[in-house]
Parts: structure tokens; C-alpha cells; sequence
């Protein structure tokens, strides 16, 4: 069982952000982290080739200026190898370019499974994997908060509003996971200390076979003409207790339908 | 010279950050409080290998010195000072793995690389404090093995451990009248060793106790070293042990700024955050500075003892430094707090025992002032 990880390094969330003002795009020329959404489809992938008692997880990144911070956390945790796409001409690409390049850096492995997190934590399009997946001609499924292995067949519960519905489908496929999916291992020191000699191949979009124009800025269908700051939060409601507290706590709930 | 973390240290750095900041100073102070011990803290940096980082691969560690103070410094950090640290992978892994026998390093080591095990230490005495050469718990010959009787006092966290490393006497030297140290590794539910509980003041999950051994029996494979010749090793062990009191240091200092910055940023008085006022931020940047300073010389020094190279020198200045610069942060910490600095909910008070502690021990600032008078400046002893 190979399974094929995406993971994105991100800047930071907890140090203080900025966007580029000619791109309007967030600035990642700084040093980038593991996007923890990106820990829980690592950690599932480690557990299913696992349990399948052979093969191996591999890591595909794409991150400017040859990032491996990210992708070191994701070894040292128990990745086997790591495909990193980092070229100055992928700066400014969209969500369907980096799909492009990823699943070109995914066709270069052998695999029977790719993860990916249901959405990153910088960018939040949520639609890269699904894209990678109609490139691949794969099927996808995604919001898995469970996901198991059946012979040729990956199961998974994929989470809804309602609840959850049960989804399979032929392997090799793409899946996204949910944070609820399992809890990430710490990286152990073992680990830490074997991640720098696993290997990690660094190719440019010109290995991947893309020309200029194909892919960053200038290859992209999308612009950011213009940012504006969220809308402040509006001070919250303060339910004072007249007898009828527990009641109106569960209306709001029940408003956000989350009961 | 270089300055650069490598990237395995980043790495453990904010591994073992994210497991300690999990566990927090509620989880330490509720654990102290209760009689309790940092046991989940513990089994999960164990479980993660990062209990033992400085000893041999074999053993479960791999790294050196220097990871295991990235390790005792933010654990500290979190608000979870462990004097565990100082005592079990540091001071008594060491002094195994650089003179015990082959036969010694795989009995003990494992558990204490993996961290499933503890070794207390046990070298203080009621009339043997900064002075070692008066121990007076002996060890005689008794057929092929030991008997050993005496006190020991202020014996940390010897109820959590399964052995404990012990200074012992087996015999004065005929020239200086000093006692011939020898050191002996005993388990801790060996017959004839009891323990009972000093009541100490300080928020931290080790007790101390007075421990007294009463005739207690050991074959000679328990001894580490030659007989007498104890010393060797204690001034080599008693280096990683003051090493890692100074990262335990600046992981409280550390602490305790971010603490009072936070608070100094959102308290207001005269309409302005307090933090505003010099007469508080300027404090708090020397105490950062200060904090900083002994940070450094605390990972010249770990790099000298990974090195091989002689610590004695730098790692004494770290220790007096970082006790010196963290008690400042802490006390600077308080004061920006008004009376918070007070209430244990702050959780400054809490930490405040556990930083003053490590002022007076493991070597107290006295004698490490004595040692660099008479060691870096040539000036005539004064005992
Ligand atoms: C909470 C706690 C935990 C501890 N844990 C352990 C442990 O796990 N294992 C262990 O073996 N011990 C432990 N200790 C003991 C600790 O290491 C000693 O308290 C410390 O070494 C000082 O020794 P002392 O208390 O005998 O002080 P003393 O030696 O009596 O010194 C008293 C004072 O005199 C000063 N002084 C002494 N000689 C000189 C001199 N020549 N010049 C100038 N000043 C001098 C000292 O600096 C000190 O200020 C612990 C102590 C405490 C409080």
C-alpha cells in the first residue's frame, strides 16, 4: 500500500501575516511550517500502510525558495520520501495550477491512495484535491472522517451536515480528510533525527514538463483585484438568566444548527 | 562559530514545546497541589523518546546535551519545570554512560534513554551540603558485595524513581583526611532504604525526602567506577546537571516575560497599556536581555560538553547566570502584574520556589562564585 500525502507549507498562522501588494496574494517568503491540517491526512496515511503491513508514504509539496521545514515535520513523523516542487516560476499560481503540479509530482510515484486535507489554512479554497483528481482521472471523495482499506477498495465516512455517509470506491483514488479523521503523532525524536537523510527530490515546473505560461501568475485564470479587511465581529449577545436561560442557549444552537 | 540551530533542534524544539504547552502550568501547579507527579507530562515527552535525548543511540537517545536542554528549556517554558531532568538522563545517564561497564549501561540505560525508568541522585547530607568531601553514608565490603548505612536529605523525586544513583564513603584519605567517594547504584525498594517526605515550600511535582539506609546490601555490580574514586565522574556529571538547571532556568524566564509582555499589553490604568511606561518596559527588556545572555552561554556550554572539551567554566557562569537572570524575570514578571503577580491563577508565584531553588542548588551561587574566583581568576581559595 503506497499512499501519496499532498501537505503545504504555510506560513506560520500564529506569527503576524501580510499580503504581497502587487499579487494581493499572502506573503510566503518567509519560513513556512506544516499546515496542521495537513498532519491528520500524514498521520492516516502512516496508519493505513501500516496496517497493510507493506509499502510507504510519500509527500508531495509544492513551496517557494526549496522550503523543507514542513515537509521534515511530515518525515520525522514517519514519511518514507518527499517530492518538493519549488521554482520561482510557480509564484502566483492558482488553486487549478498547483493542482496541475501536484498531479504531475503525484504521477511520478507509484500509488494506490492520495490524501490531501480538506482545505489548507492559508488559502482555504478547498478545491485543489478534487482537482488533482479529475486530472489524475480519479475518483474523489471527500470530508472523510474515517477511511479504510478493503482489498481494492478504500471506505470512508464522509462527514455532512446531517451526519455521515458511507463512500466507497475503487482504488487508487483521492480523499480528503476532515481533522476529526485521527489524532497526528507527535514526531518522535527517532524520527527528528532519521528525517534528514530521507530523501526529498526538488524538481522545477520545467521537469514536471510545464513551460512558462502554463503555470505561475501567468498561466493563471484568476486575479485579486481588490482586498478589503473583515467585518469586525459584533460584540456577542450576553444571555442574562430570567428563568428561561437554558432555553434561549438552545434556540441560538439550534439556530446555528449545530443541535 | 555558529549560531544556527540545526534543523533537528528547530524541530525538537517545537515538538516538545506543543507536548509541554499541552499539559500548561494549570496541569503543573494542579499535579504539585494535589501530591500528584508530572506523570502524563512525562510518559508523553517519554513516549515521544524525548526523555533521554543525550544518551547513546543504543540506548534511545542519540543527540546530546544540547537537545536535552532544548528539552528541559521548554518544558520550562510551557510552565513545567521538571528537576527530574537534572537529576535522571542528565546527571545520572551520563556519569552510567561514560563509567559504567557495558554490563552496568544495558541494565540501566534503556529505561532511562526511553525515559520508562528514573534514577534519583542522592549526594547531599545534613553535614554534607557544598562540601562532598564529608559525606559520611559508607559503604563497607561485606563478602563479594557492599552494605551501605547512612542519611541522605533533599533527595528529589526518589519516590518516582526505580533506582538511585548514591554518594557514597568507603574510606579516608590518609594525606587530607578528605573521604574516599565511591558511587553505587541502588534500587529504590531495596531493603533497609526508606524515605519520608521533606515538607518543602516550592510548587513543583518531585518531593523531596530525607532517605536513610540502614545496613542495605549490594552486590558489586551495583558500584559505578573504582573504589574511591568517585570524583572523576561526579565533577564530570555534576556539569550536565547544572547545563540543564540553566535551561530549565531560561525556559522559566522565558515564561515569565512572555507572561508579563502579555499582561503589559492589555492592562491599562492612565488609558495607555502599562506596557507603555519605561519604568515597566524597560525592566522587562534588560530581564530579556539578560535571559538571553545566560541562554547562550548555557549552549556554549552543552556544545563544549558534546564537544568533549572541558564545561566546568562555562557551564557554572550559565547556571549562576540564569539563576541570577531568570529570578529577575520572574520577580520583574510580578511586579508588572500589581497584586496578580501575587494570586497563583497568574501563575508567576508558581514559579517563582521553583527558579529560587535553583539558585541555592544543585551547586549554590556561592560556590560557584568560588570556583570561578579561584579557577578563571587564579585568586587564592578561601576554604
Ligand atoms: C528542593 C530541593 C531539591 C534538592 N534535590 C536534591 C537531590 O535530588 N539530590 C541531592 O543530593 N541534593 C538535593 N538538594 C540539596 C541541594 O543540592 C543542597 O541544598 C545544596 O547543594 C546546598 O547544600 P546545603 O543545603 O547543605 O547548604 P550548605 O552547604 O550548608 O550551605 C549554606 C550556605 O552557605 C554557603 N556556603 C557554603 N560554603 C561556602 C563557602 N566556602 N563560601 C561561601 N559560601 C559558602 C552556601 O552557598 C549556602 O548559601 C535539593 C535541595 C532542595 C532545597
Amino acid at each position: 500500500m503506497n499512499v501519496v500525502v499532498c501537505v503545504k507549507q504555510i506560513p506560520d498562522p500564529a506569527a503576524p501575516q501580510s499580503l504581497e501588494p502587487s499579487t494581493n496574494t499572502l506573503d510566503r517568503s518567509g519560513k513556512l511550517i506544516l499546515d496542521d491540517s495537513d498532519a491528520y491526512g500524514v498521520e492516516m496515511a502512516l496508519q493505513l500502510v501500516d496496517k497493510a503491513g507493506s509499502g510507504e508514504v510519500t509527500l508531495v509539496s509544492m513551496a517557494p525558495n526549496g522550503e523543507v521545514a514542513g515537509l521534515r515535520t511530515a518525515l520525522a513523523m514517519g514519511a518514507a520520501k518527499a517530492i518538493l516542487v519549488s521554482d520561482d516560476a510557480l509564484k502566483g499560481t492558482d488553486a487549478l495550477g498547483t493542482a496541475k503540479v501536484l498531479a504531475a509530482a503525484i504521477k511520478r510515484t507509484e500509488f494506490d491512495l492520495v490524501l490531501a486535507a480538506t482545505e489548507s489554512s492559508d488559502g482555504y479554497t478547498g478545491t485543489v484535491p478534487v482537482q488533482i483528481a479529475e486530472l489524475l482521472g480519479l475518483p474523489s471523495i471527500t470530508f472523510a472522517k474515517s477511511v479504510t482499506i478493503d482489498g481494492s477498495t478504500v471506505k470512508v465516512d464522509r462527514q455532512t451536515e446531517a451526519g455521515y455517509d458511507e463512500v466507497t470506491a475503487p482504488l487508487p483514488a483521492v480523499v480528503t480528510v476532515t481533522a476529526g479523521v485521527v489524532e497526528p503523532r507527535y514526531p518522535s525524536f527517532k524520527g527528528i533525527m532519521a528525517a534528514k537523510s530521507k530523501p526529498v527530490d526538488q524538481v522545477t515546473a520545467a521537469d514536471l514538463g510545464f513551460s512558462a505560461g502554463d503555470v505561475g501568475a501567468a498561466g493563471s485564470g484568476q486575479t485579486i483585484f481588490a482586498v478589503a479587511d473583515a467585518e469586525a465581529r459584533s460584540a456577542g449577545e450576553i444571555v442574562v438568566d430570567e428563568g428561561d436561560g437554558a432555553q434561549r442557549i438552545v434556540s441560538f444552537l439550534e439556530g446555528l444548527k449545530v443541535i | 562559530m555558529n549560531f544556527q540551530a540545526s534543523s533537528e533542534q528547530e524541530l525538537l524544539r517545537t515538538t516538545v514545546a506543543s507536548i509541554a504547552q499541552s499539559f500548561g502550568h494549570r496541569y503543573f501547579v494542579d499535579q504539585a497541589a494535589t501530591g500528584g507527579k508530572a506523570t502524563e507530562l512525562w510518559d508523553a515527552l517519554a513516549e515521544a523518546g524525548f526523555c533521554g535525548v543525550n544518551l547513546p543511540l543504543p540506548f534511545g537517545g542519540g543527540g546530546g546535551m544540547a537537545e536535552l536542554a532544548i528539552v528541559a528549556e521548554e518544558t520550562a517554558a510551557a510552565g513545567c519545570p521538571l528537576l527530574m531532568f537534572l537529576v535522571s538522563p542528565a546527571i545520572c545517564g551520563e556519569v552510567i554512560a561514560r563509567f559504567g561497564t557495558e554490563e552496568q549501561q544495558r541494565r540501566w540505560l534503556p529505561g532511562l534513554g526511553s525515559g520508562s525508568s528514573k534514577m534519583a541522585f542522592a549526594i547531599t547530607e545534613p553535614d554534607a551540603g557544598s562540601n562532598s568531601h564529608r559525606v559520611a553514608t559508607v559503604a563497607t565490603r561485606r563478602g563479594d558485595g557492599w552494605s551501605l548505612s547512612g542519611t541522605k536529605y533533599y533527595i528529589s523525586g526518589i519516590d518516582e524513581a526505580d533506582h538511585v544513583l548514591v554518594v557514597t564513603s568507603t574510606g579516608t584519605d590518609p594525606l587530607t583526611g578528605r573521604g574516599q567517594l565511591t558511587l553505587f547504584v541502588v534500587p529504590t525498594n531495596a531493603p533497609g532504604l526508606s524515605f519520608t517526605p521533606i515538607s518543602v515550600g516550592i510548587v513543583a511535582t518531585e518531593k523531596q525526602f530525607t532517605v536513610t539506609f540502614d545496613d542495605v546490601a549490594l552486590s558489586d555490580d551495583h558500584r559505578i567506577g573504582p573504589e574511591g574514586g568517585a570524583l572523576r565522574p561526579l565533577f564530570m556529571g555534576l556539569n550536565p546537571e547544572r547545563i540543564i538547571s540553566a535551561a530549565t532556568l531560561i525556559g522559566l524566564g522565558r515564561y515569565a516575560l512572555a507572561k508579563a509582555a502579555d499582561y503589559a499589553k492589555t492592562r491599562e490604568v492612565w488609558g495607555v497599556p502599562i506596557g507603555s511606561h519605561q519604568g515597566l518596559s524597560h525592566p522587562l527588556a534588560k530581564a530579556a536581555i539578560d535571559v538571553e545572555l545566560a541562554a547562550l552561554m548555557t549552549a556554549k556550554a552543552a556544545w563544549q560538553f558534546d564537544e568533549g572539551l572541558d564545561p566546568a567554566e562555562a557551564s557554572n557562569m550559565a547556571k549562576l547566570a540564569a539563576a541570577d537572570a531568570a529570578l529577575v524575570a520572574i520577580d520583574q514578571a510580578m511586579q508588572t502584574h500589581g497584586g496578580n503577580g501575587m494570586a497563583t491563577d497568574y501563575g508567576l508565584i508558581t514559579v517563582w520556589g521553583m527558579a529560587r531553588l535553583l539558585k541555592v542548588a544543585p551547586v549554590s551561587r556561592e560556590m560557584v562564585l568560588n570556583y570561578i574566583a579561584t579557577h578563571t581568576l587564579g585568586l587564592p581559595r578561601s576554604y
